[in-house]
């Protein structure tokens, strides 16, 4: 546990050194900010604009942030060698790679933390309310890049870090159209290819499920066992994905 | 320091030939007979999976551009597109609020060609809203101001209102009107209208709601009133050669054992000219 604490602590540090991170969080900053400008093309409620882009804005950049820099983390460790420094030690190989995630998410979720803060300090400006939903709103963004990021690493151990970017970039999108499957379900014929067709939809993350968007944007009520049974789901993706990397990573040949 | 301002002033030059290229184009005329603009207007379900997760957003930007586009206050055939336009930002986001009210008012705008079919474009955005916000009397509200002002059909201003004022919240200026609408289109009789405003005087939410409430029940009354008794007056009227001059003779002549009173307790007067009831209307809230 100590080694994947070392290891997360020293990813965190390695990550907020980073210039791509202050790059990304640069942009969504920036258009956080702007909202205004676009809640001024409007005409009726400013508000509802500033949240929209606001939380589109910081799922992007956290997106973005997790693909890329768990690519980056891993592929890094690998190429400057210093992956043998960390394995000469009494360090496991899924240990080292539970602690690079580990310290991925954290530097997701302060970045998360931070931009929304920034989202909520705008919508406090501009309508005189503090909105503690938008930070639920964060905090379920998160649970999708808890997803996103496992799978990032498992891409990162599986292949090159350019591939394993777009297939995380593809995870993302397929992630959030894979409820279309669900409905091919209810079209096709035959119990067999309606079946298949369900298998590939439950092996693919529903990354909608941590969707509350729209709920925190319009006031709508969220139920609880909605955002319950998404922490499992989200765990329990992000554990299959990580142990899959695991496994991989154990016997490869990082020569 | 010569080379890079020597550079710099090449990227200066090239970004120069950029915007005057741009600007050259945008003056070039190029044949759009099908309408580029609005050609590829995206179906919602394809604009919900290239959102990734973030339909509303996507209704944002349509909705800004709309905005945009529409400001123009012009008759121009691009308002035909209005109804799709409105319909993807509104199945987008089925619960955006102003979408539905700035798309009914913008659809409005135009005074040339054909207004029934108009109206109906708009009411079927008004209904949309209506199906989507089952809570919102605003949007009844607005709907019904639409038809009402814009459109003069008082019929549909009162299926709206009567909408509004049947969601939760709907303040009791909007139940007023259904009241007064009601009255004015004569679309129940003289007692429902007078069971109508006697609940409204009970059920009134401030002092202001209830002197509202009492006037218009007055006025029921002597509306019912004045269906009974303005024959009387023109019976009186024939017989006589003139109108009766108080309610007294019209007892003496025996058309009436008693003077008749109003909802407060007065007599009424007579209009001597149109030989006509008339309500004198001094109510005090009891």
């Amino acid at each position: 546990m100590r080694a994947i604490r070392a290891i997360a602590a020293n990813t965190f540090r390695e990550a907020i050194r980073d210039r791509i991170l202050y790059l990304f969080v640069g942009f969504a900053l920036a258009l956080v900010v702007s909202t205004k400008l676009f809640g001024m093309l409007t005409v009726g409620d400013e508000a509802k604009i500033v949240k929209d882009i606001g939380l589109a804005s910081i799922q992007f950049f956290s997106m973005l942030i997790a693909v890329m820099m768990s690519m980056l983390l891993v592929s890094r460790e690998v190429d400057s060698r210093t992956v043998f420094i960390i394995l000469a030690k009494p360090v496991r190989r899924w240990q080292f790679l539970v602690g690079k995630y580990l310290g991925l998410v954290a530097i997701v979720a302060a970045n998360l933390v931070f931009i929304t803060l920034v989202l909520a300090v705008m919508v406090l400006a501009y309508t005189g309310q503090w909105d503690p939903m938008l930070f639920f709103a964060a905090a379920m963004t998160l649970l999708e890049m808890l997803v996103l990021a496992a799978f990032a690493i498992l891409f990162a151990v599986l292949t090159r870090p350019i591939l394993g970017s777009l297939m995380t970039l593809a995870v993302f999108v397929v992630g959030h159209t894979s409820a279309e499957l669900w409905l091919l379900t209810r079209q096709l014929p035959g119990t067999l290819t309606r079946g298949l067709v369900a298998v590939v939809y439950y092996l693919i993350p529903n990354l909608e499920r941590f969707n509350f968007r729209t709920e925190v944007v319009h006031g709508l009520p969220i139920p609880p066992a909605a955002v319950g049974w998404a922490v499992v789901y989200a765990i329990a993706f992000a554990a299959v994905a990580l142990v899959l990397a695991a496994l991989r990573f154990r016997s490869k040949d990082l020569r | 320091m010569r080379r890079g301002l020597a550079t710099a002033a090449v990227v200066v030059a090239l970004l120069g030939v950029a915007v005057g290229a741009e600007l050259r184009l945008g003056r070039v005329q190029r044949a759009d007979p099908l309408g580029r603009e609005l050609l590829y207007l995206p179906s919602p379900e394809v604009l919900k999976v290239v959102s990734v997760g973030n339909p509303g957003l996507a209704a944002d930007i349509f909705y800004m551009w709309s905005i945009q586009y529409y400001s123009l206050f012009e008759p121009h055939e691009r308002f035909l597109y209005l109804e799709p336009v409105y319909n993807l930002i509104t199945d987008l986001d089925p619960l955006y609020f102003d979408a539905y009210r700035i798309g009914a008012l913008i659809m409005q705008i135009q005074t040339g060609g054909d207004q029934r079919q108009l109206q109906e474009t708009v009411q079927r955005l008004f209904d949309k809203g209506l199906a989507n916000l089952p809570t919102s009397w605003e949007l009844a509200e607005a709907a019904a101001w639409d038809m009402y002002m814009r459109f003069r059909d008082r019929r549909q201003a009162l299926r709206y209102a009567e909408v509004a004022a049947a969601r939760a919240g709907a303040p009791a200026r909007i139940k007023r009107m259904v009241g007064v609408w009601r009255d004015s289109e004569k679309v129940w009789t003289a007692d429902d209208s007078i069971a109508y405003w006697r609940q409204a005087v009970e059920e009134a939410v401030d002092a202001y709601d209830r002197k509202m409430s009492l006037s218009k029940l007055y006025d029921a009354v002597a509306a019912r009133d004045r269906e009974t008794l303005d024959p009387v007056l023109g019976y009186l009227r024939e017989d006589l050669g003139r109108c009766p001059a108080s309610w007294d003779e019209v007892v003496r002549r025996g058309a009436l054992v008693s003077v008749p009173l109003d909802y407060v307790g007065n007599p009424y007067g007579i209009d001597p000219e149109r030989c006509e009831l008339v309500p004198l209307k001094k109510i005090s809230d009891q």
